[in-house]
C-alpha cells in the first residue's frame, strides 16, 4: 500500500481536528479584550432612527418568537432594543408565538426593566404565548381585549395602565419581530398598514428579508449578533453583541480559510496524480 | 325574514348577551360537548363517501367564512341599515372563528404531548430496545411540566406560596429552565457550526465557473458583514470610509465603492433582494394553490 500523500491526508483529516480548530478559535475570540469596530450597516441604522422617531409613552409590540437555540444572536438584539426602548420612555408589550420564548422574553425583560426602573403592568407587559399568529394578528387588528383577554399574571389587558384604552394593534405605532423563523411575513401582510415593521432576524434569514427592506414595508433590520453589536455602537453600551460578533467574524475567516486550503490540497493532489501519471 | 336579519346583525349574534352570560356560555359549552359526542357515532356509522362528504363541506363553509369576509365590501347599510359602515355583517364572526381556531390550536400541543408519554410509557412497560431513555424523559418531562405549570400559576396568583415552597419553586424552575433547558437547547444548535465548517472544508470544492461565481460571492458577503470586513478595507487597505463627495472624479468613486461592507451590502440589495423576491412569488403561488386544493379538498388524503 502506498504512504498517503500530505494533500491526501490533508483532505481526509479526522473531523475532530476540525472540531477543536473552530472551538478554540471561538473561546479565544469571545473572551479577547481585542474588540473591531462594526461599520453601521443601512438597516441597522434605519432601525435606530425608527426608535428615535418614537415619543415618550407611545405603545410597541414586540413579538418575541426566539428559543434558546438561537439566543446567541436572538439576547443580544432584544437586549439592546429594549435598552433604546427604555430610554427613549417607550412603552411595550410582549407576545410570544413560541412556548419557550415566553419564558425566556420575560425574564429576560424582567430583569433589564427591574435594572431601568420601567414599571410592570404601567409601562410594559407580557401577554404570553399564543398558538397561532397568523390569527392572533387577525384578531388584535378587530379587536385587541378579545383576542388577548389576559396578560401572564392574569390581569385583564384593559386593566392594565400600558394597555388601557387600547382597542386594536392600530393604536400601537410600532411592531418589532425577534425570531429565527419566517413571521415578518405575516406581520406585513395582517397588520395594520399604520403600524410600522421592524425585524431582528438571526443571520441566515437575513437574505429574505431585504426583499421587504428594499420596498419599505419593514423599515428597519438588525441582523443577528453583527446587527446586534453595530446597534450597541450606535446606543454607546456594552452588551452581548460586541463579543458574539468578534467570534463569529473570525470563525467566518476560518471557515473561508479552510475551504481554500480544502481546494488548494484537491488542487495539489490532482497536479500530483497527473505527475505520476 | 327580512326584518329579523337586521335586527340579529344590529343585536350581534356572534357574540353572547351580557345579561345571564354564564348561563349562556355554559349552554353553548354544552351543546358543542353534545353536538361533538354526537356526531363521532354518526360520523362512523356513515359510509366513506358520506364521512368525506360531511368534512369537505364543513371545510369548505369554515374557508369560505374567511374568504367572503375579506372580500365582501364593508358596508351593507343599503341592504342592512343598521349595520356598521366600516366592517361588513360577517366581520363579527371573525373573532369567534379565530378564538375556535386558537383553541384548536392549543389543542394540538396537548394531542402531541399525549402522543409522547404515551408511546414512551409503552416503551417502558413492554421493556423495548433502549427504554431506560424513555425513562429519562417521562422524568424530566413530569419534572418540567410540574413546576412550569406551578410556576405559572403563581405568576397569575392562582397559586399562593410563601416562604420555602416560594423559594424551593423559584429555585427549582430557575435550575430547570435557565440553567438546563435553555442551555442544553443553546448547546445543541450551536452543534451546527462544527458541522458546516467540516462540510465547507471537505464539500464545498471549485469544480465550475457557477461555482467560483458562488464562493466569490459568499466570501465577499462572509467577510464584508462582520466588522473584520470593515478592518481589512479601511485599516489594513486604507479605502475610504461612506459615500463619495458630490462631483468626485470617476477614480475617487470607484475608491468609495470598493470596501468589502459596500459590495456586501450591494449583493444584497441589488442581486439578493431580486432573487428572494422571485422565489417568493413562486412560493406565494404555490401556496395559493395549494390553500384553494386544501379548502375545496381536492388534496389527497383530506378525508
Amino acid at each position: 500500500m502506498q504512504p498517503q500523500t500530505i494533500w491526501q491526508r490533508m483532505l481526509s483529516i479526522d473531523r475532530r481536528w476540525l472540531y477543536a480548530i473552530l472551538f478554540v478559535n471561538i473561546v479565544v475570540f469571545l473572551l479577547s479584550p481585542v474588540r473591531l469596530r462594526a461599520p453601521i450597516s443601512p438597516p441597522v441604522q434605519k432601525f435606530y432612527d425608527e426608535i428615535e422617531s418614537l415619543r415618550p409613552g407611545d405603545l410597541v409590540m414586540i413579538s418575541s418568537n426566539w428559543s434558546a437555540s438561537t439566543l446567541a444572536e436572538n439576547q443580544p438584539q432584544l437586549e439592546a432594543v429594549l435598552k433604546h426602548l427604555m430610554r427613549k420612555g417607550v412603552h411595550f408589550t410582549f407576545i410570544s408565538i413560541e412556548a419557550q420564548s415566553r419564558d425566556i422574553s420575560l425574564r429576560l425583560a424582567k430583569r433589564l426593566t427591574e435594572e431601568a426602573g420601567y414599571e410592570y403592568g404601567k409601562q410594559w407587559a407580557h401577554f404570553g404565548f399564543v398558538p397561532n399568529l397568523i390569527v392572533a394578528i387577525k384578531g388584535m387588528v378587530n379587536d385587541l381585549p378579545a383576542t388577548i383577554k389576559q396578560d401572564v399574571t392574569g390581569t385583564p389587558i384593559q386593566q392594565l395602565p400600558v394597555t388601557k384604552g387600547v382597542k386594536s394593534l392600530k393604536d400601537y405605532k410600532m411592531v418589532i419581530d425577534i425570531t429565527p423563523s419566517g413571521t415578518v411575513p405575516i406581520w406585513i401582510s395582517y397588520s395594520p398598514k399604520e403600524v410600522r415593521i421592524l425585524y431582528c432576524p438571526t443571520s441566515v434569514m437575513a437574505a429574505e428579508a431585504y426583499t421587504y427592506l428594499d420596498s419599505g414595508q419593514v423599515k428597519g433590520m438588525i441582523t443577528g449578533a453583527k446587527g446586534a453589536q453595530e446597534y450597541e455602537q450606535l446606543l454607546g453600551i456594552t452588551g452581548l453583541g460586541a463579543p458574539f460578533a468578534n467570534a463569529i467574524s473570525f470563525s467566518h475567516v476560518l471557515i473561508i480559510f479552510f475551504i481554500l486550503l480544502g481546494n488548494f490540497a484537491l488542487l495539489m493532489q490532482r497536479l500530483h496524480e497527473r505527475r505520476e501519471g | 325574514m327580512e326584518a329579523i336579519i337586521p335586527h340579529l346583525i344590529a343585536q350581534n349574534i356572534w357574540q353572547l348577551p351580557e345579561a345571564n352570560r354564564t348561563v349562556y356560555a355554559t349552554l353553548v359549552v354544552l351543546g358543542a360537548f353534545v353536538l361533538v359526542l354526537g356526531l363521532i357515532p354518526v360520523l362512523q356509522a356513515l359510509p366513506p363517501r358520506g364521512r368525506r362528504a360531511i368534512v369537505v363541506t364543513v371545510t369548505f363553509l369554515a374557508g369560505l367564512l374567511f374568504a367572503a369576509e375579506f372580500f365582501l365590501p364593508v358596508d351593507w347599510r343599503a341592504i342592512f341599515p343598521k349595520d356598521d359602515p366600516t366592517r361588513n355583517f360577517l366581520t363579527p364572526a371573525i373573532q369567534p372563528a379565530q378564538n375556535v381556531l386558537q383553541t384548536i390550536g392549543a389543542l394540538a400541543l396537548g394531542l402531541g404531548t399525549y402522543g409522547l408519554v404515551r408511546l414512551h410509557l409503552r416503551n417502558v412497560v413492554q421493556r423495548r430496545t433502549q427504554w431506560g431513555y424513555s425513562v429519562v424523559l417521562l422524568i424530566a418531562f413530569l419534572t418540567m411540566a410540574t413546576f412550569s405549570i406551578a410556576n405559572t400559576l403563581a405568576e397569575r396568583q392562582l397559586l399562593k406560596l410563601e416562604g420555602t415552597p416560594q423559594r424551593v419553586l423559584e429555585r427549582g424552575f430557575t435550575i430547570l429552565f435557565d440553567y438546563t433547558l435553555v442551555q442544553l437547547d443553546a448547546a445543541m444548535f450551536s452543534l451546527i457550526a462544527f458541522y458546516i465548517f467540516s462540510a465547507a472544508y471537505r464539500a464545498f470544492r471549485i469544480r465550475s465557473i457557477e461555482a467560483s461565481i458562488l464562493m466569490f460571492t459568499a466570501m465577499v458577503v462572509m467577510i464584508g458583514v462582520v466588522p473584520l470586513g470593515a478592518y481589512i478595507s479601511y485599516q489594513l487597505l486604507g479605502l475610504p470610509q461612506g459615500p463619495a463627495p458630490e462631483g468626485a472624479g470617476l477614480g475617487t468613486q470607484i475608491l468609495h465603492s470598493i470596501d468589502l461592507p459596500d459590495i456586501a451590502n450591494w449583493i444584497l440589495f441589488t442581486l439578493n433582494a431580486p432573487a428572494q423576491r422571485a422565489i417568493e412569488f413562486g412560493v406565494g403561488i404555490g401556496g395559493l394553490a395549494m390553500a384553494i386544493r386544501l379548502w375545496l379538498s381536492l388534496e389527497r388524503g383530506v378525508t
